[in-house]
């Protein structure tokens, strides 16, 4: 309060002093957007993205909700410019300057919702414009703490997380239920109907596969009641009976599931099948590998453990797939040649190649959680277990494992989302099987049907949603663990000699599967046809550089468009999140996770429904692909900052302050070159994310710009499995370039600070 | 001045400019075209340019996808002409108004069986039959025959030794069944199709999807449309052509105008284009070895005459009914998929 009052005394003070310095913040932008309306065409037509056609400027548009817009720009501008003459307290004025301009953005926006008109330079500029003066006019009003920076900054992230997070969800939902101008549920009922999504008592099997799901749901109740009953023992009376009751409906609920999963088929059992796979063996891999990481003696491992975490961040998504069917494939290297496996027997189309597959991708996740959270863990704990004569497993059971539990639990969560919404493994690997974020591609592509897609978004999303609810009540997973820990000084306890030995063998294996796939691409884009005829060329690379470099090229240049300003807005909603307190810090952050969350297929889905037509029109542009990354990526760097920005004392920022610098200010000159690092990682690791998307993109390429992923996975369906290697080798060793790249530099970054004595 | 610094107006600009800077430039002279046969269209490309003196653009995607593309964009298209890919969704395109039909003048040069096939619809680039992709090796190693005839794929010695696309997600296995429903009668089709499905070793998302897996000796016999198979063993793998002896459906490509295109004089030109000897003459040197719509083009190496294949009389419009179409395919989801192998 008491800085408010000072910074509003202050305010005071300038304004009596000259009629320039009453230009503050808020009417000065209102003065932008009034110049902006004035100079630039208001609206456009059709999807060339932003022209200048004065043809379609806001006087030539005659009447209408557009001329509000300059209206309320001017009566902020008088509101400020005419000072005390009106005689306005400060903080009435910002308030009424807020509304004007609040109303000022708010009406025009809803005008060419309404008219359903594409925007142009002239309202969007203008109407950002409006929204950052109402901000700042809320700074002054004193509704926020925090200068206008502060103010237009809350503003305008709710607005775009708004308006590229949520309202695409939304609009999947809306064409779930809306079809064809009325609410049905029509699609919903025939989908849930279809075979394609689930598909239980199959009258073609001996099997009754609808009896033995009730028999293993009554099995699933038998063991809750004999569970509820054991663990509701010191409860009494109707207490104990609701326990029970509650443990009973769990049990049948849970064994049913299990059921359809183990019988049915479709959609919606195979993909919460596989994720059930996966997520548990991925953190368990994940957790071993973390354990050994941590405290092995040998270098060597280490830094195999290293390399191979980073790779799956590097490799487009479906080619570990592809490469899968090289090696163990029903003509696979190993499977085929080496084991002589019958082809008909290989079962790597299906559950147990996507699991695989996914396994393989995930663990590397699930070890960078994990390994963060024992990271934190402080040696002396176990040490002083140990001095006062615990055994090495009891050490391990009541000191460590506890505090790795939040660290698994997140890396369940996590891996188990990741596999719902894995689309390239199921579309390289999935052979007969259906899953749902495939479902949704198909849907769309390949039945023509857009309510049949979003019905299949919907349930992905609520899926997703289940989990999250779910890992907050049984696990208390507030969110996801950062993946960056600090270390702490001493020495953990070794491991057993065999079980070191053990871990280190498995290890091995999992580094020389990874391997054996990577240079089987390596390999594959070397020779002119894999398996058939082995000759060495480099053919694939001169059709890879022919047809192929100038869609990498775009790719490039698209992804570090979205790179700068994910990790400009994730820095900037991570410092609101972190140090100021506002209506709407929740939502912001909800949306982010929403963005993360959110299955790839489903995002993309979202983006043709929201942009495609009427007043945001953008489809077809590369803007929109661009948007699509930046959102789907600033998450990543939410995170980085966050984890940076714990680490900055405030006093920092407060001696800034009282220094006069404003939170502008301040953060560019205090903050972000303490935070360097992080933003740097934050921006490399959205290019890094950028470049190997697919799934939330391949709705979106338009003519021109096509995306290498894409590209990538069109030469795989045609069978241009060189080519594509060819492809997959550049794209990995270029990535693969640039986060060490980051590592070397990040390392210079430290080594320097520490000479200077800063924190790093 | 601001309250904010001139470093703060600075960046929020840019954050703006960096939301609005990758802005895609097209002008009044180029076509957008939805191509499924990209090195066709990248082949045209020069010389397209050269004869009109209009630009060309143009985004590659699946037969399927580019009709969601076209039907999606219907309130504001950004696609002038759609090229290539299965004959289905460019009569579904027709059907709905998505296309308009151009009446070429080169029309005159292309065979007039085509033309009438598809029926004023959209305009014919070439004609490709449905055959069987077989790996002699694979089969050989099975101790199974090679097959002749639709009928031969129900023999049990091919038990997960076939692949074909699933009709969910891929128009050449509806071709398939609209063939055989032509061929046989819709119960006899459906009896075939359950004993093929006995011998799948899995379906494939995309209609050569089973292509790969015959060239790499997963499988020994892939049913998929011809020219394909053509490329695939031009690329060098051990693959040979079975047509079956009942006869074999086929599929006219097409070319169509977008309707209410960005540009559709462009659009128009590109399609005249398109027609001609020169552009056609492009298809086999990318890949495309089907025989021509154009009389005078040359008929590529290894392509069968037309007059040569035993094809059927394909019925195109009864077949390209949207609801017989789902009928089917929804017949053969819930009557064959699940049936367990």
């Amino acid at each position: 309060m008491h800085v408010q009052k000072t910074e509003a005394v202050m305010a005071e003070a300038r304004i009596t002093a000259s009629p320039w310095s009453r230009l503050t913040a808020a009417p000065a932008w209102a003065g932008l957007s009034l110049l902006v309306w004035a100079v630039l065409p208001y609206t456009r037509e059709g999807r060339r993205f932003l022209p200048l056609d004065y043809a379609y400027h806001a006087v030539a548009m005659g009447p209408g909700a557009h001329w509000l817009l300059a209206v309320a720009a001017l009566a902020v501008l008088l509101l400020y410019l005419a000072g005390p003459a009106l005689g306005l307290a400060p903080r009435r004025r910002g308030d009424l300057a807020f509304v004007t301009a609040g109303l000022g953005a708010l009406i025009p926006a809803a005008g060419l919702l309404y008219a359903g008109v594409p925007f142009g330079w002239g309202a969007m500029l203008g109407i950002l414009g409006m929204v950052v003066a109402a901000g700042a006019a809320l700074s002054d009003g004193g509704r926020v703490r925090g200068d206008a920076f502060v103010g237009a900054s809350i503003l305008l992230m709710l607005l775009f997380v708004t308006l590229f997070i949520t309202v695409p969800l939304v609009m999947v939902m809306r064409s779930a239920v809306w079809i064809d101008g009325t609410f049905t549920l029509v699609q919903f009922a025939r989908t849930f109907a279809s075979p394609l999504f689930l598909f239980v008592d199959n009258p073609y099997t001996e099997v009754a596969e609808g009896a033995r799901v009730g028999m293993l749901g009554g099995i699933g109740a038998v063991l809750g009641l004999a569970s509820g009953v054991r663990v509701s023992r010191r409860r009494t009376g109707l207490r104990r009976a609701g326990a029970v009751l509650l443990w009973l409906l769990g049990g049948a609920i849970a064994g049913w599931a299990l059921g359809i999963m183990i019988w049915g088929r479709g959609a919606l059992p195979s993909t919460l099948l596989v994720a059930l796979i996966v997520a548990p063996s991925a953190t368990m891999l994940g957790f071993v590998l973390a354990l050994l990481g941590q405290r092995t003696q040998s270098r060597a491992v280490r830094g195999v453990l290293g390399v191979a975490s980073v790779l799956p961040f590097i490799t487009p998504p479906f080619v570990i797939g592809f490469s899968m069917i090289f090696l163990f494939g029903r003509r696979g290297l190993v499977t085929f040649d080496i084991l002589g496996i019958p082809p008909a027997m290989n079962p790597i189309y299906g559950i147990v190649g996507v699991s695989f597959a996914q396994i393989l991708g995930l663990a590397p996740v699930a070890y960078l959680i994990i390994r963060g959270s024992l990271n934190s863990l402080n040696p002396a704990l176990e040490e002083a277990a140990t001095t006062l004569g615990s055994s090495r497993w009891r050490v391990f059971r009541d000191i460590t494992w506890p505090l790795v539990r939040p660290g698994i639990a997140a890396s369940l969560l996590l891996a188990s989302i990741e596999s719902i919404s894995d689309f390239g493994t199921p579309l390289v690997l999935g052979g007969d099987r259906n899953f749902l974020a495939t479902e949704v591609f198909l849907a769309l592509t390949g039945r023509y049907s857009q309510p049949e897609a979003a019905v299949y978004g919907v349930v992905l999303l609520s899926l997703v949603g289940l989990i999250f609810i779910g890992s907050r009540i049984m696990l208390g997973v507030k969110g996801f663990t950062t993946v960056t820990g600090k270390p702490a000084s001493g020495a953990f306890l070794r491991l057993p000699k065999g079980l070191e030995a053990g871990l280190t063998a498995l290890a091995l294996v999992w580094f020389g599967l990874i391997a054996a796939l990577y240079l089987a691409i390596f390999y594959g884009s070397f020779v002119r046809i894999w398996g058939i005829n082995n000759t060495l060329t480099v053919q694939h690379y001169i059709d890879f550089w022919q047809q192929g470099w100038p869609t990498v090229w775009t790719t490039v240049k698209l992804s570090f468009y979205s790179a700068v300003p994910a990790m400009m807005i994730g820095g900037l909603i991570a410092y609101l999140v972190t140090r100021h307190r506002f209506y709407g810090r929740g939502y912001l952050e909800f949306g982010s996770l929403l963005s993360f969350a959110t299955p790839g297929t489903v995002m993309g889905l979202a983006y043709i429904l929201a942009f495609n037509d009427g007043a945001l029109l953008m489809t077809g542009t590369s803007a929109i692909i661009v948007l699509a990354l930046v959102f789907r990526n600033m998450p990543v760097a939410i995170r980085a900052s966050i984890s940076g920005l714990s680490q900055i004392d405030r006093s920092l920022e407060e001696a800034s302050a009282t220094l006069k610098a404003g939170s502008g200010i301040t953060m560019v000159k205090v903050l972000a070159p303490l935070l360097i690092y992080p933003l740097l990682a934050g921006l490399i690791f959205a290019f890094v994310s950028a470049m190997t998307a697919v799934s939330q993109v391949i709705f979106l390429v338009g003519a021109g710009n096509n995306l290498a992923t894409v590209l990538l996975l069109s030469w795989v369906e045609q069978g241009r499995l060189g080519r594509a290697a060819a492809m997959a080798s550049v794209l990995i060793l270029g990535l693969l370039a640039l986060i060490l790249l980051l590592l070397v530099v990040s390392r210079r970054v430290d080594a320097r600070n520490r000479k200077k004595g800063k924190p790093a | 001045m601001f309250g904010f610094s001139r470093k703060a107006t600075v960046l929020a600009g840019a954050m703006v400019l960096g939301l609005a800077a990758p802005v895609s430039a097209q002008d009044k002279g180029q076509v957008n075209v939805v191509c499924v046969l990209a090195e066709w269209c990248d082949a045209m490309r020069a010389p397209f340019e050269a004869a009109t003196g209009y630009r060309m653009e143009f985004l590659n995607l699946r037969s399927n996808e580019a009709l969601v593309r076209i039907r999606a964009e219907s309130s504001n298209p950004t696609f002038d002409a759609y090229f290539a890919g299965t004959g289905d969704p460019h009569f579904v395109a027709a059907r709905e108004g998505l296309t308009e039909y151009h009446d070429s003048p080169l029309k005159s040069e292309l065979l007039p069986d085509l033309v009438s096939a598809v029926d004023g619809a959209y305009l014919p680039i070439y004609a490709n039959p449905i055959a069987f992709a077989v790996n002699p090796q694979v089969l050989e190693q099975a101790g199974a025959p090679m097959p002749a005839s639709w009928r031969d794929l129900a023999n049990p010695a091919y038990k997960g030794l076939m692949g074909m696309a699933d009709p969910n997600s891929s128009g050449t296995a509806y071709v398939v069944i609209a063939t055989l429903v032509q061929l046989f009668g819709e119960e006899e089709a459906f009896d075939l199709l359950a004993a093929m499905h006995q011998n799948m070793a899995s379906y494939t998302r995309s209609g050569s999807g089973a292509l790969g897996p015959v060239g790499q000796g997963e499988l020994g016999i892939g049913v998929i449309f011809m020219s394909s198979i053509v490329r695939e063993i031009q690329n060098g793998f051990p693959i040979e052509i079975v047509l079956p002896e009942e006869g074999t459906g086929y599929e006219i490509s097409g070319v169509s105008l977008v309707k209410n295109g960005p540009n559709p004089e462009g659009g128009r030109a590109f399609i005249d284009y398109v027609l001609s000897k020169e552009a056609q003459d492009l298809g086999e040197p990318t890949g495309n070895p089907q025989p021509k719509a154009n009389m005078n083009a040359t008929l590529p190496e290894g392509a069968p005459e037309m007059s040569k294949v035993n094809i059927i009389d394909y019925d195109f419009v009864t077949y390209g009914d949207p609801d017989l179409q789902s009928r089917l395919i929804g017949r053969w989801t819930s009557e064959i998929f699940p049936v367990p192998r």
